[in-house]
């Protein structure tokens, strides 16, 4: 722990600032527990009939689990492409190294209503439209970026001596990655795992342009309940998710530490 | 009679049967410039040699180039008379210990000291054995479950030297292993460091920028400066017969004057005349050692002969105290020369301004030619 040295001022100006950001989210917890039919503030009586309504909403329940599916599968192609990616990037450092680093996180700076707009007129000429398959690809457009990005800066930190040394203790290429490298990624693979899947779980754009109706993920699903009706369902959804991100949020920082993952 | 055997002076030349690394013409360039030039070494078995240098000399570059880290662009490298210059690093057999002791941070000491053996598929309980043998050496049994971080860095720097010495390498290299420690600990490792070496008998290639390092720990010094060569000796030879004015101001410390010789072993300094060793000729530069000069009144007797003794007047400017030596700055015809004395209670008898004298044995000066 490092000694609190903050004076006053500063720590009402984090304070204010911390109210002013999480204020709405807050706020979103006594509303989910309304009684009322309309979306209020604060609500006239309280009960649990919004969540009893959300578990009843088959709609809104399966589109849940496409979007935890969802996020696991796109996860797991994000990390199987990207660490052999970061990897032949950073340690290989062939000609056009560079080039291939600014091709992969490109979709980083374009706006996702283009790249929706894009896959939309791609995927319909292929038939990809409200299928599973073509939410996979068009979420890993923009997850592998974010994959790509923490692993290969990871890797860029990493002391090449150690890997160096597993080689001259007699260490097969692919043993050394296996046996060092991979294991001092770690905090970095963690980082890019729950990135990736929040990235995923979170999508909107891309995501309205590709689902269908008999597809849809949670928050396409939450915004089309928006549009539709204006009943505090919305907001026990919300308090679920809050605590869902929440969880990932603590197990990274339990199992490698938050500041060590996304700070650097 | 170690000792009187590197007075002697060993001929450097081994047959080729002694020899058990062996750079032939070993060359490194980036594009234009030349990290390594052509280096030829032959080290004996069961030897320490090392390679000293400022950096950028080229010294870690061979070092790399043996370990097969970096891809020589012009030479051999060979060892124990097979030519290994184009095996990739993990059929090498080296122990390479590095400045940062690159230790796994995510394995226990056991398991980094074991690392190679596993690499190498020895039986699980001869790994234990070996290990644990490899660790008592270093006497770090105890610590053989923490993980790298929890340890100090002399403890993490005798982890790095176990890793490297359990898979019984043909040679050992050290890459400025004692760098990162402080003082008192480094001159502790030096001599551990030795010890270990000359009781296995391993051959072992030690690269530093420091001549006490150097001088103390090794059989064979190698000097080099911006890839090339400079000389190769014992480390009496290096610091005694410097082949060049570098190496005897890298090895050691010097004072420097400018003189033209006459070509009869004279050579005239500002107004005063001086012997030399040999009869060169021209302008030249003579070197002396701090410690080889003695300070004198400037109207006192000459000690001896003039044949044997060199003999300067001056006018002391400065004395500083350092410790277990008092410096004395002499200015010589406006160059400063510093002459070394220990100190006795941190007084000297000399006052600056003083006129002195300096005098020192005829054999201690060195003497280059300036080109042409």
């Amino acid at each position: 722990m490092e000694t609190n040295t903050t004076s006053l001022p500063m720590k009402i100006l984090v304070a204010v600032l911390f109210l002013f950001l999480l204020g709405p989210v807050i706020l979103v917890v006594p509303i989910s527990f309304s009684g009322e039919q309309i979306l209020s503030f604060p609500p006239a009586s309280w009960s649990f009939r919004w969540y009893t309504a959300l578990f009843n909403n088959t709609p809104m329940i399966s589109a849940f689990w496409t979007s935890l599916l969802l996020g696991a599968i796109v996860t797991a192609i994000s990390l199987a492409a990207a660490i052999p990616a970061a990897y032949v990037i950073v340690r290989m450092r062939t000609a056009g190294s560079g080039f291939l680093y600014n091709f992969f996180t490109a979709p980083l700076l374009l706006p996702t209503i283009v790249l929706g707009l894009a896959i939309l007129i791609v995927f319909a000429s292929m038939g990809f439209l409200g299928t599973f398959t073509g939410l996979v690809i068009g979420h890993l457009v923009i997850t592998l970026p974010y994959a790509l990005r923490v692993l290969a800066t990871t890797l860029g930190n990493l002391p090449l001596a150690c890997e160096e040394a597993a080689s001259t203790l007699g260490g097969r290429p692919f043993t050394v990655f296996r046996r060092v490298t991979l294991p001092m990624m770690a905090p970095g693979i963690v980082a890019a795992t729950a990135l990736c899947f929040l990235v995923s779980f979170d999508e909107v754009v891309i995501t309205l342009f590709l689902t269908g109706p008999r597809l849809s993920t949670l928050p396409v699903q939450l915004f089309h309940h928006v549009e539709s009706r204006a009943d505090p369902l919305v907001a026990s959804v919300s308090v679920l998710l809050i605590f869902l991100t929440l969880a990932v949020v603590i197990i990274v920082d339990r199992t490698v530490g938050l500041s060590k993952t996304f700070v650097k | 009679m170690m000792h009187q055997k590197i007075l002697s002076g060993t001929p450097t030349a081994s047959t080729d049967r002694d020899v058990h690394l062996r750079l032939d013409g070993l060359t490194k360039r980036y594009g234009d410039s030349v990290a390594v030039a052509a280096l030829d070494l032959a080290v004996p078995k069961g030897e320490l040699v090392a390679l000293l240098g400022p950096s950028g000399c080229g010294k870690t570059t061979t070092l790399r180039m043996i370990a097969g880290l970096i891809t020589p662009s012009d030479g051999r490298i060979i060892v124990g008379g097979s030519d290994i210059t184009a095996s990739p690093t993990y059929k090498r057999d080296m122990g390479l210990v590095f400045q940062s002791y690159a230790l796994f941070p995510h394995m226990t000491v056991a398991k980094n000291v074991a690392f190679g053996l596993e690499m190498r598929s020895v039986p699980k309980h001869e790994i234990e054995k070996r290990v644990k043998e490899a660790l008592a050496m270093v006497r770090l049994e105890a610590l053989s479950e923490r993980k790298p971080r929890e340890l100090s860095g002399g403890q993490q720097q005798r982890v790095a030297l176990a890793r490297a010495l359990v898979i019984r390498p043909s040679i050992l290299l050290l890459d400025e292993p004692l760098s990162n420690l402080d003082a008192k600990l480094r001159d502790e490792m030096r001599n551990e460091i030795r010890d270990i070496q000359q009781s296995l008998g391993i051959t072992a290639v030690f690269v530093t920028h420091d001549q006490v390092e150097a001088l103390s720990m090794c059989d064979k010094v190698v000097v080099m400066k911006g890839g090339q060569l400079e000389q190769i000796g014992t480390p009496v030879d290096v610091y005694e017969t410097p082949a060049t004015p570098f190496v005897a101001s890298f090895v050691g410390r010097t004072n420097r004057l400018e003189g033209m010789a006459n070509g009869d072993g004279t050579v005239i300094v500002g107004t005063g005349g001086l012997r030399v060793p040999g009869r060169p000729g021209g302008k030249v530069e003579i070197l002396m050692r701090p410690h080889r000069l003695k300070l004198v009144d400037a109207n006192a007797a000459p000690e001896g002969s003039a044949e044997r003794f060199n003999r300067l007047a001056g006018t002391l400017t400065r004395i500083t105290f350092v410790g277990d030596l008092l410096q004395y700055h002499v200015d010589v015809a406006g160059s400063e020369v510093i002459v070394e004395a220990a100190s006795d209670h941190g007084r000297g008898f000399w006052r600056a301004g003083a006129p002195v004298a300096i005098t020192w044995r005829v054999e201690d000066t060195m003497v280059f030619g300036r080109g042409a």
